[in-house]
């Protein structure tokens, strides 16, 4: 499409109700992958810094984290 | 009985009186309401409804009860609950010598003036009797509204006065925020750690345990005048009745402060006083003990102790009062207790009305308080005490010290949320830690408002220290955002992706080619053209197909989700991308293996692709993947015959004059025959008139 017509509507996918961990640095993500138990409710990487977790393991994702001592923000629980 | 959120009470007794079944509801009509003539129901139901508010009309439906009725009601309103079991009602008025079982229920159940407490699937009433002989006396629950309840509380219960004829010294009575405070410190307690209850509704040991061994909780109160078994269960018994905790799914979970605690403190412990009746399994001698039969006495005995100590009296002569009348109290006093339940009256008035504040005492008498003749019996509310604004200290360990005086139920809810309690006293004392610090952000309070409330009630403003550390107790938390349900956007191209941006349809990027709103939020739709919408709560869409060679696997795109993306590369290698942008991937026993070893069993994998693609892992995917693990193949030679018929085939291979002969059926028109064997095969097969050629 030509993305210099201003008033152009982009062509999107919606991707709705996803839980994603955001980290504020690649080493950090790298860190929660290495824990073997938070790795198994990660179904992928999206980007260095932006896990995909699993649908339903929110609250398994939240109790790991908090069990390696990280104290997450969580939007919209 | 936890409480009921519901405070509309007009509606709620007009869908009480929908249930009833017409006959039933124009019976109870014909007595609140006294139509001149029939009305439809809807137009019944709503009289009914606007009568009840109807304070003159009540009071002379009142006045026309009999008199165990109009006691009834008149508990119903001195305590200031409006929900009450029947079974403790009855109790009620069996300490009174009014012993005619359900009939003031039903009096006022038939006159509109008490409503029973149906479950939503319970069918229409037809009669009341019957209703309660379904619910049984332990489980029934009736309401008044509380306006009618209210209007009741004048009548003469008949108790025997009680007042001691010793002299008494000026009176004290308690500042009222014990309860608060505990109940405050319990909601923390719960809001760090739920707890689960039994299928009997009960505490797990391990939670009693904690209740019972906590430093806060099970301290002695500062002005302790009794003491009373297990403080910690009854703030938590209390707090769930008040609606401080709530219960989802059998665990007991922090709820938000209710309104009562943006209040005045004689506002708030009112709201206590009238959950008190909802908390039974407590005793003040036995502790937590949940009732055997679900009737526990503490409810009816308490109240009844509160209304023998309207002047100065004795807790002995209130005990020995209950000990006669009361139909059960006297059977949970210990065998051992030589007091006739004293000890029980004491620690009920002394040790939870008396720091409630509805109770003085003077020497070993008690009576109600100013505040407690007004929470009772309606009479003029006592001034509120003075307002000390400033009463924290925060020190520059991270400790907060709380002068009891300064505190009002706001401040206690807020402090509740970002800071430990540690010290219930004359000053408190609190401490800010991460967890609690984390837990404060996580409910929706920010760094401003923390430390704005720790300066606007501090006597000097936050040492830098600690504002630091708050800083950096609230800077960890940034590190890590969970988006629990996010919307992601999916553009075709990178440049899309900084239009949309540039246009403030998304904020922030997550890949090249993926934004999301700032808050993970719907984008707005004007400037977007959907092509796709997945739903990851949903079932996972087929999105796979497996090529004939069973290894080749074609992504269908616009039907593809991030979840497929992610995944995929768990169990193939992907292929460079078509010219039509095409997606494949090839199944290798490198990447197959790769899976398993991950962690994702061949069951795991076949349900994968059960649900990607329709069909469970190809054959060829279980060659490479089980192939090596499987005994080697074995190369033998032997002889195919080729029958004409599939049914001569069956036969061939089903005749045990060939049966044994035949090595392995091969197909529908094909079986193996051992090289050794053939001689027999085709002898066996000429007998019958078929000539094996070949």
């Amino acid at each position: 499409m030509n993305v210099t017509n201003p008033t152009a509507r982009l062509p999107a996918k919606l991707h709705r109700r996803v839980c994603l961990v955001l980290t504020e640095d690649a080493v950090l993500a790298e860190e929660l992958l290495a824990r073997k138990k938070l790795a198994s409710e990660v179904a992928g990487r999206l980007s260095e810094k932006v896990l995909l977790i699993r649908p339903g393991r929110l609250d398994a994702v939240l109790d790991e984290l908090r069990k390696m001592g990280h104290t997450p923000q969580v939007v919209g629980k | 009985m936890p409480a009921t959120p519901e405070t509309d009470w007009s509606s709620r007794c007009r869908d009480a009186l929908a249930r009833y079944a017409e006959p039933l509801l124009r019976s109870v009509g014909d007595k609140l309401v006294r139509p001149r003539s029939k009305q439809p129901t809807d137009e019944l139901l709503d009289k009914a409804a606007a009568m009840i508010t109807n304070a003159p009309v009540i009071d002379r439906r009142i006045k026309e009860q009999p008199p165990a009725s109009r006691k009834l009601l008149a508990f119903m309103g001195v305590s200031r609950q409006p929900r009450w079991k029947v079974g403790h009602l009855l109790t009620l008025l069996a300490a009174l010598d009014h012993n005619d079982g359900f009939s003031p229920v039903q009096t006022l159940l038939e006159t509109g003036l008490l409503f029973p407490e149906l479950d939503p699937q319970h069918p229409p009433i037809d009669s009341f009797a019957s209703w309660f002989g379904l619910a049984g006396t332990h489980n029934a629950v009736v309401f008044a509204h509380p306006g009618v309840a209210a209007r009741a509380r004048g009548e003469d219960f008949g108790l025997p006065n009680l007042a001691s004829d010793d002299t008494h010294a000026t009176p004290r009575a308690a500042d009222g925020f014990e309860w608060p405070l505990r109940l405050a410190a319990v909601w923390q307690q719960v809001h760090a750690d739920t707890m689960r209850l039994t299928q009997g509704n009960t505490l797990f040991k391990r939670d009693l345990v904690r209740l019972q061994s906590d430093a806060v909780l099970a301290a002695p109160p500062v002005d302790q005048l009794a003491s009373i078994a297990d403080a910690g269960v009854l703030a938590l018994l209390w707090a769930r009745a008040v609606g401080l905790l709530g219960e989802r799914d059998g665990t007991l979970e922090a709820s938000t402060f209710p309104t009562a605690w943006d209040g005045p403190l004689f506002a708030l412990l009112a709201e206590l006083f009238a959950a008190m009746p909802l908390v039974e399994p407590w005793d003040p001698l036995a502790g937590y003990s949940p009732p055997e039969n679900g009737l526990s006495p503490t409810p009816t005995a308490g109240l009844l102790a509160l209304l023998l100590a309207r002047d100065f009296v004795h807790p002995t002569a209130v005990a020995e009062w209950l000990w006669s009348h009361h139909p059960s109290w006297a059977g949970v006093i210990p065998t051992t207790a030589t007091d006739k339940g004293a000890g029980w009256v004491r620690g009920y008035l002394l040790g939870v009305a008396y720091p409630l504040g509805v109770l003085e005492v003077s020497g070993e008498l008690v009576r109600l308080s100013t505040f407690g003749r007004h929470v009772l019996f309606g009479e003029k509310e006592p001034p509120a005490p003075p307002a000390f604004p400033q009463t924290l200290l925060v020190q520059p360990n991270a400790e907060v010290l709380a002068y009891r005086q300064g505190l009002t139920p706001a401040l206690i809810a807020a402090l509740s949320r970002f800071a430990a309690w540690k010290g219930i006293g004359p000053a408190c004392t609190l401490e800010l830690t991460p967890e609690q610090t984390y837990r404060g952000l996580e409910s929706g309070l920010t760094l401003p408002m923390i430390v704005q409330t720790l300066n606007r009630h501090g006597t000097r403003p936050v040492p830098p220290g600690v504002a630091d550390l708050l800083q950096r107790w609230a800077s960890k938390r940034e590190r890590i955002t969970i988006f629990s349900s996010a919307v992601l956007v999916e553009f075709q191209t990178p440049a899309e992706l900084d239009l949309a941006v540039s246009r403030g349809v998304v904020a922030l990027r997550l890949t090249d080619r993926i934004g999301m709103t700032a808050d993970g939020g719907e984008p707005s739709l004007s400037h977007l053209r959907l092509i796709g919408n997945r739903d990851y709560e949903s079932k996972p869409q087929r999105c796979l197909t497996t090529s004939d060679d069973g290894v080749t696997l074609t992504v269908d795109t616009p039907q593809a989700d991030l979840l497929l993306e992610a995944e995929i590369g768990l169990f193939a290698e992907p292929l460079p991308i078509d010219q039509n942008g095409g997606r494949k991937f090839r199944l290798t026993p490198t990447s197959l293996r790769r899976a398993i070893d991950s962690g994702r069993p061949l069951a795991d994998i076949d349900g994968w692709f059960a649900e990607r693609s329709g069909a469970p892992l190809s054959s060829a995917g279980r060659l490479l993947l089980l192939g090596a693990q499987m005994p080697p193949p074995l190369a033998v030679r032997l002889l195919v015959v080729k029958l004409p018929t599939v049914e001569i085939a069956d036969g061939v291979a089903q005749w045990p004059g060939t049966r044994a002969l035949v090595a392995e059926r091969l197909g529908p028109l094909a079986v193996s025959v051992n090289e050794e064997h053939f001689e027999a095969f085709r002898d066996a097969l000429r007998e019958l008139g078929v000539n094996v050629v070949g």
